[in-house]
């Protein structure tokens, strides 16, 4: 018996990605199989290497300085909301994932006198750089005046995001509460991971034998949840159920993930009891799938331990072969990934991916798009620091 | 699903009052002239004396890290010992981190900026990089502790150690953690005093060697504040206060909405907190007279106002250290911006 008050659903989602505003936009790239990565060398003196990049951002609102992180946070935001009804916005939650957030805005001569800087136009710019500066921007813009947070767990922040939220519903803190991740691509972040030769120079390939590293990309990707009551309310569209969800840590290491993925399958698992889900129920598992050798490698091991009592292998794709690594975003916008594979009933294929790890568990989606009824979706997100997070969507039918 | 309410067993500090394990002693600070960093005149603010890491938890190693992550550490194991907890007689996976910051490791993004300004982006360091993730402190205290639980860093414009406690609570209800350590912190950084200078955001008591008076502005604080938080019904070795309901929001009807998380609820002590909005105290002061009518109130203090986002716990702790006795508590506080926070507990 499904108990309305405590159950969690998505009924609006709002994308802004290299495709474009709107989740239509990123669909139908995806269905094309379309791939937006692109070589650049625009974004630091010095940098040469496969990036995807936002080019539909709206302009700057004038009088305020948003960060670029804020802005696509905002986008996403006006576009999940965007056509709803039978609600007030302004009681709304907001639980926001970033880890660049206002550091798109500060530059390196910060660093030879702040005060100087500050005098020279820097105090509005660095007035950005909190994290939770992102959720607050979203607030402004849409008028909301409930309860706000920002989550910042390295690439796990956008599933933990959604997690915070769907625990923010039950504990009724607000009666609907937007949650989704946003970040932009900086010298910073593309400085650091090339420091750490975590880059692939080229379009990166996830989950292949010869995979090189990741490419960054950018967007964010907001989700309006609310409980299945609320909506039934309000006579919502409901586009899935958020049947589970779970966060563990591996407590391994400070970067790099535990070999044997013991802590991601962990997480897997304790969503999928959460979600009260058999692991043959689940038809396919939008995974981190960064590209790095030890991410994917790791990853793999996790899905052969979590699903190892299935008839039939995991189908796992990664969709960052589209668009790279969006870090914060990461997670908010695989999880809309995943939402509009169950929709479409289609399995996003990874692209480029002709030598794949070998497992005999696990179902590497590549090639063709697949086209099956998928009525539970899994998505799974993994960081820096050990952090872990796996969302189990469902039809509503269920 | 799980619906004990939490129980606040062991608070651990490094503040400027020192690196402590329970209470302090609340006794009014006066801040400290700065001198990490060229000032171009006086400037003081509620700073923590260097310490070293291994003499209050030894074994711990924390030459790698920056002072918050450090702190982190030091205030999560103080809190572990002052709770009573042995960890290897709990299940670890079920131990949550959560961790509230308004800059995270500001410190080492100031030194990988000054990395790319030296080298240039193509030559900064890899080592620093991971370590200015806003996660980092929390993940070190995973790491250290073996904690593989739900590890969660949060920030919130005005209350994000409310906002981490309240989480805390929710995972805590909904069974997805067994205990969870609730850490609040910042550091101050050349970079962010002079920020809140260039903002006019600093009291008088900054730039005078006066003691510290009721005027505009605020005395900027760095340290970390763990608590550990439990289900009802363990034994454990102090038991500070339950946490009830709590809420928090970026505007709207305060007073409404926590008249409404009061319910019947008689208040014994209002604990004022402010998150160094130079209005806040008062505001906030005012608002909880006029909720609560007769309760004590403890007013905020200047060195918890100072830290900002992450101050919550500091209030917290700060109106504990003065030993108000049993009873029904409101820890309440407003922001410049019109947002607001309140959770319920009841005093031990």
């Amino acid at each position: 018996m499904i108990d309305a008050k405590k159950t969690i659903v998505v009924t609006g989602i709002g994308v802004i990605s290299p495709y474009g505003i709107g989740l239509s936009s990123l669909r139908d790239g995806m269905l094309r199989g379309e791939c937006c990565l692109r070589q650049a060398t625009e974004l630091y003196p010095g940098f040469e290497g496969t990036v995807a990049v936002v080019n539909a951002l709206p302009p700057p609102v004038e009088g305020h300085h948003y960060s670029r992180s804020d802005r696509l946070a905002m986008a996403a935001a006006r576009d999940a909301v965007e056509g709803l009804s039978g609600f007030d916005l302004r009681e709304s939650g907001i639980v926001m994932a970033s880890t660049v957030a206002g550091l798109t805005e500060i530059d390196p001569e910060i660093s030879r006198g702040p005060a100087a800087w500050y005098r020279h136009g820097g105090l509005s710019r660095a007035a950005s750089y909190s994290v939770s500066r992102v959720a607050a921007s979203v607030g402004e813009h849409l008028g909301i005046l409930g309860p706000a947070c920002a989550v910042s767990v390295a690439c796990a922040s956008g599933a933990m995001a959604i997690a915070l939220a769907a625990n923010m519903l039950l504990d009724e803190a607000a009666p609907m509460v937007l949650a989704g991740g946003s970040d932009a691509l900086c010298p910073f972040t593309l400085s650091g991971f090339n420091s750490l030769q975590a880059l692939d120079q080229e379009p990166c390939r996830p989950f292949s034998q010869d995979r090189k590293g990741l490419n960054l990309g950018e967007g964010a990707a907001v989700l309006v949840l609310e409980t299945l009551a609320h909506a039934q309310q309000r006579d919502a569209r409901i586009l899935a159920v958020l049947r589970g969800w779970a966060m563990t840590n591996d407590a391994s290491h400070p970067t790099a993930p535990q070999k044997d993925g013991i802590g991601l399958a962990a997480c897997i698992e304790r969503a999928l009891e959460m979600a009260a889900c058999s692991v043959d129920e689940v038809g396919y598992v939008n995974a981190h799938g960064t590209g790095t050798p030890l991410n994917d490698i790791a990853e793999t091991h996790a899905y052969e331990n979590a699903f190892h009592g299935r008839s039939r292998p995991i189908p796992v794709s990664s969709t960052k072969s589209y668009f790279g690594h969006c870090l914060g975003a990461a997670g908010a916008l695989e999880a809309a990934i995943t939402i509009t594979a169950m929709q479409a009933g289609a399995l996003f294929p990874t692209l480029r991916l002709e030598n794949p790890i070998e497992s005999s568990k696990v179902d590497w989606a590549r090639g063709e798009l697949r086209r099956e009824p998928l009525p539970v979706a899994m998505s799974v997100s993994a960081g820096f620091g050990g952090s872990n997070a796996a969302l189990v969507f469902g039809s509503h039918s269920l | 699903m799980k619906t004990a309410l939490p129980v606040l067993t062991g608070i651990g500090s490094v503040t400027p009052y020192g690196p402590l394990a329970g209470l302090i002693s609340a006794e009014p600070l006066e801040p400290s002239v700065i001198t990490a960093w060229a000032t171009p005149g006086l400037r003081r603010a509620f700073l923590v004396e260097p310490f070293r890491p291994a003499s209050i938890v030894p074994g711990l190693k924390t030459r790698r890290l920056d002072r918050l992550s450090a702190w982190a550490l030091v205030a999560s194991s103080l809190a572990l010992r002052d709770a009573g907890i042995d960890l290897g007689q709990m299940d670890r996976s079920r131990i949550a981190v959560l961790f509230a910051t308004g800059f995270g490791c500001v410190e080492l993004t100031e030194a990988f900026y000054q990395s790319a300004a030296t080298n240039g982006w193509a030559g900064t360091d890899p080592i620093t990089f991971p370590e200015t993730l806003s996660n980092a402190p929390a993940s070190h205290v995973a790491l250290f502790h073996d904690l593989r639980g739900p590890n969660l860093t949060v920030s919130s414009k005005s209350f994000a150690a409310e906002s981490a406690l309240l989480q805390a609570a929710s995972l805590l209800r909904y069974g997805q953690a067994d205990m969870a350590i609730v850490l609040a912190g910042d550091t101050l950084t050349q970079a962010v005093y002079e920020w809140y200078e260039a903002a006019h955001l600093l009291s008088p008591a900054c730039f005078c060697n006066e003691p510290m008076s009721a005027a505009g502005g605020f005395v900027p604080c760095e340290g970390v504040v763990a608590m550990v938080l439990e289900p009802v019904g363990r034994p454990a070795a102090h038991s500070y206060a339950t946490l009830g309901a709590g809420c928090w929001a970026s505007g709207g009807d305060a007073q409404a909405r926590v008249r409404q998380l009061l319910g019947d609820v008689q208040l014994d002590f209002t604990i004022c907190a402010g998150n160094g909005a130079p209005c806040a105290s008062a505001s906030l002061t005012d608002s909880g007279r006029n909720l609560v009518g007769g309760s004590v109130i403890i007013p905020a203090r200047p060195v918890a106002t100072g830290m900002g986002e992450a101050g919550g716990l500091l209030h917290l702790l700060l109106a504990l250290s003065t030993r108000p006795g049993r009873g029904q508590a409101l820890l309440s506080g407003a922001s410049a911006h019109g947002g607001y926070a309140a959770l319920r507990l009841e005093l031990s």
